[in-house]
C-alpha cells in the first residue's frame, strides 16, 4: 500500500512537470530544457522556508510557485528577446549555473543537501500526499486544457503558426511567450514544493540535466502539444522503471539501464511515432469553435 | 481633409542595397492609392517600414498626426496599420474563422491575468470578435466556409481571407499587399468590392498591385516607384502612359 502511494505520488509530480514542460516546450514553442530547475526552485524555497521560518506548507508551496514564476524572467526575458534558438542554450547554462550556485551556498545546505524539511503530515503519510498531488495534477490538466481551448490557446496556436503575421495584428508575441515561460515554470515550482514535504531531503544533484531528460522525455512520448499526451507519458515513464525492479537486477545495473531505456524511447518515437502517443488535435476546437 | 498617413523622407538600406531613398508621401482619407513600379522598386519594403516589420534609418513617419517611427510592429498595428500580405500568411492549422479571431478588436486574453481576473470580459470580447469577423466573412461571401481548414479553400478565398483579416482592424489605414495576384472571378469582383467599400467608409488605403485594370479601375492616384525612391505621383492614366514607366517596366 506504502508502495502504491509513493508511487502515486510521484505520478502526480511528475504529471504536472510534464504538463507544464509541456505548456512551454508543446504549445509555446519555447525550446528549454531548464524545467528541473524551476522545480528545484520550489523546493528549496518550501526547503528554507519550513526549516528556517517555519511557514505554513500552503503559504510555502505558494512562495515557490511565485520563486520560480519571478526566477523564470531572468531565463526568458534576455533570451527570449534575441530569438528562440538562444533559449535553448541559455536555459542548459541557466540550470548549470543556478544549481553551481545552490551546491555553494550554506543556507541551502550546499552540496551536501538540505535536510530537515518538517512532516507535515502525521496520519496515513503517503495517501494525504498522494491525493494533494494527484488532485493538483488534476486541476493543473484541466487548466491548462481550458486555457489551450480558449481565445488564449488561439493565439498561441497562431503565434507558432506564423509569428510574424500575428504580431502584425496587433499581438504582442513576446508578452505571450514570456507569460507562458512563468506559468510553466510556477506549476514546476508548484511540484518542487511539495516533492520537499514529501521527500524532507533535497540535493542538488536530483535537478540535473538528467532530470531535464527524464521530463522531456515524457512530453515526446506522450505528445508534444497535447493536452494529456504529457500524462500518458508520466505514467509510462515512471510504471516501466518500477517493471523493470520486479526483474531483481542488481543496482549497478539498474542505473544505467534507466538511462538507457529513457534514450532509446525517444529515439524509437523519434523515428516511429513522432507526433507522441496521444497526437495534438490539428486544433483542438474543430470546425471553427462555434458554441 | 487632413492626412492619415504621412512619410516624411524615409530612408532605408540593407548594406549596399537601397530599398527606400527619401520617400515623402501622404494619403488622405477615403483615399485609394497604387503602387506601382517594377520587381525590386521598393513597394513592399515600404509596406514592412511603415508596417514596423523593420524600422527605418531615417525619416518620419505618422498615422494621423501620431509619429509611428519608434513603435515596434504590434504597437503600430494597435495604433491602426492593418496589412495584407503578398503570400498571405495565414495561420495554416486553424478555420477560416479562427484566423479572423486571432485579429481581435480590443485584444482580451492578451495577459494570462486578465483572462483569469476578467473572464466576463473576455467572453464578451470574444463574442464581439465573433460578430464582428461573421459579419465581414458575410460581405466577402465566404460565411459558408468559415468553419473550414485555410489550406482546404481556393486560392481566391485564401486572398480575401488575409484581407478579411486585416479588416478586423478599425484602424484608419489599410496596406494591401497584391491583393490581385492569381486572383479572379468571383473572388476579383468581391475584392474590388470590398476596397471601394472601405475606403467609401473613411479609410485611407494603399495597393501594390501589377494588375494595371484593377489600379486603373479603383486607384484614385498612383505612384511610381524604382529602386527605392518614388519617381512620379498622378492619376492612374496619366502616370500609365508615361514613358519612364513603360521604360522601365518593359526594360526598353
Amino acid at each position: 500500500m506504502e508502495y502504491v502511494a509513493s508511487l502515486l505520488v510521484l505520478i502526480g509530480l511528475y504529471v504536472i512537470l510534464a504538463s507544464s514542460f509541456n505548456l512551454i516546450i508543446g504549445f509555446g514553442g519555447l525550446i528549454s530544457i531548464a524545467h528541473p530547475i524551476f522545480f528545484a526552485l520550489g523546493a528549496y524555497t518550501v526547503g528554507v522556508l519550513s526549516t528556517q521560518f517555519g511557514l505554513h506548507p500552503v503559504l510555502s508551496i505558494v512562495a515557490g510557485f511565485v520563486v520560480a514564476m519571478l526566477a523564470s524572467f531572468m531565463l526568458s526575458l534576455p533570451s527570449l528577446r534575441i530569438s528562440g534558438d538562444y533559449l535553448l542554450i541559455t536555459s542548459i547554462g541557466f540550470q548549470l549555473g543556478l544549481l553551481e550556485i545552490i551546491k555553494n551556498l550554506d543556507f541551502v545546505g550546499g552540496a551536501s543537501g538540505l535536510g530537515g524539511i518538517p512532516n507535515v503530515v502525521q496520519q496515513h503519510r503517503s495517501l494525504v500526499f498522494a491525493a494533494v498531488a494527484l488532485g493538483l495534477a488534476v486541476a493543473v490538466v484541466l487548466g491548462l486544457r481550458a486555457l489551450v481551448r480558449g481565445p488564449y490557446g488561439r493565439a498561441i496556436q497562431a503565434m507558432r503558426d506564423d509569428e510574424l503575421a500575428f504580431v502584425a495584428l496587433g499581438r504582442n508575441a513576446m508578452n505571450i511567450k514570456i507569460t507562458i515561460f512563468a506559468v510553466g515554470s510556477g506549476l514546476a515550482g508548484v511540484a518542487g514544493g511539495l516533492y520537499a514535504y514529501y521527500y524532507q531531503y533535497l540535493t542538488p544533484d536530483q535537478f540535473q540535466i538528467l532530470q531535464s531528460a527524464m521530463i522531456l522525455t515524457m512530453v515526446v512520448v506522450g505528445g508534444m502539444g497535447s493536452v494529456y499526451g504529457p500524462v500518458v507519458g508520466a505514467v509510462l515513464l515512471l510504471l516501466l522503471p518500477e517493471a523493470i525492479t520486479f526483474l531483481n537486477l542488481p543496482s549497478s545495473v539498474m542505473g544505467p539501464l534507466q538511462g538507457l531505456i529513457f534514450t532509446s524511447l525517444v529515439i524509437l518515437f523519434l523515428f516511429l511515432r513522432p507526433q507522441g502517443l496521444v497526437p495534438s488535435s490539428k486544433r483542438l476546437s474543430a470546425g471553427g469553435g462555434h458554441e | 481633409m487632413s492626412n492619415v498617413l504621412s512619410l516624411n523622407g524615409v530612408c532605408k538600406r540593407f548594406g549596399g542595397v537601397v530599398v527606400a531613398d527619401q520617400i515623402t508621401l501622404d494619403l488622405k482619407a477615403g483615399e485609394i492609392l497604387g503602387l506601382i513600379g517594377p520587381n525590386g522598386a521598393g513597394k513592399t519594403s515600404l509596406f514592412n517600414l511603415i508596417s514596423g516589420v523593420f524600422p527605418a534609418d531615417s525619416g518620419s513617419i505618422a498615422l494621423q498626426g501620431r509619429p509611428l517611427s519608434r513603435l515596434p510592429l504590434y504597437a503600430r498595428a494597435r495604433a491602426g496599420v492593418a496589412r495584407t500580405w503578398q503570400h498571405m500568411r495565414l495561420f495554416g492549422s486553424m478555420s477560416v474563422l479562427e484566423n479572423l479571431l486571432v485579429a481581435p478588436t480590443d485584444y482580451p486574453g492578451e495577459s494570462l491575468w486578465r483572462l483569469v481576473t476578467a473572464g466576463v470580459s473576455v467572453r464578451r470580447a470574444e463574442q464581439q470578435a465573433r460578430e464582428r469577423a461573421m459579419h465581414i466573412l458575410e460581405r466577402m461571401k465566404l460565411s459558408a466556409i468559415a468553419g473550414a481548414n485555410v489550406n482546404d479553400i481556393t486560392f481566391g478565398q485564401q486572398k480575401l481571407v488575409g484581407l478579411a483579416r486585416a479588416l478586423m482592424s478599425q484602424g484608419p489605414l489599410l496596406l494591401l499587399d497584391e491583393p490581385m495576384a492569381g486572383v479572379e472571378g468571383a473572388a476579383y469582383e468581391t475584392m474590388r468590392q470590398i476596397v471601394r467599400e472601405e475606403a467609401a467608409a473613411g479609410r485611407a488605403v494603399c495597393v501594390v498591385e501589377h494588375n494595371v485594370s484593377f489600379i486603373r479601375d479603383l486607384c484614385n492616384s498612383a505612384v511610381f516607384m524604382a529602386q527605392g525612391r518614388i519617381l512620379e505621383r498622378g492619376d492612374v492614366a496619366t502616370l500609365l502612359e508615361s514613358k519612364t514607366l513603360a521604360e522601365l517596366y518593359f526594360g526598353q
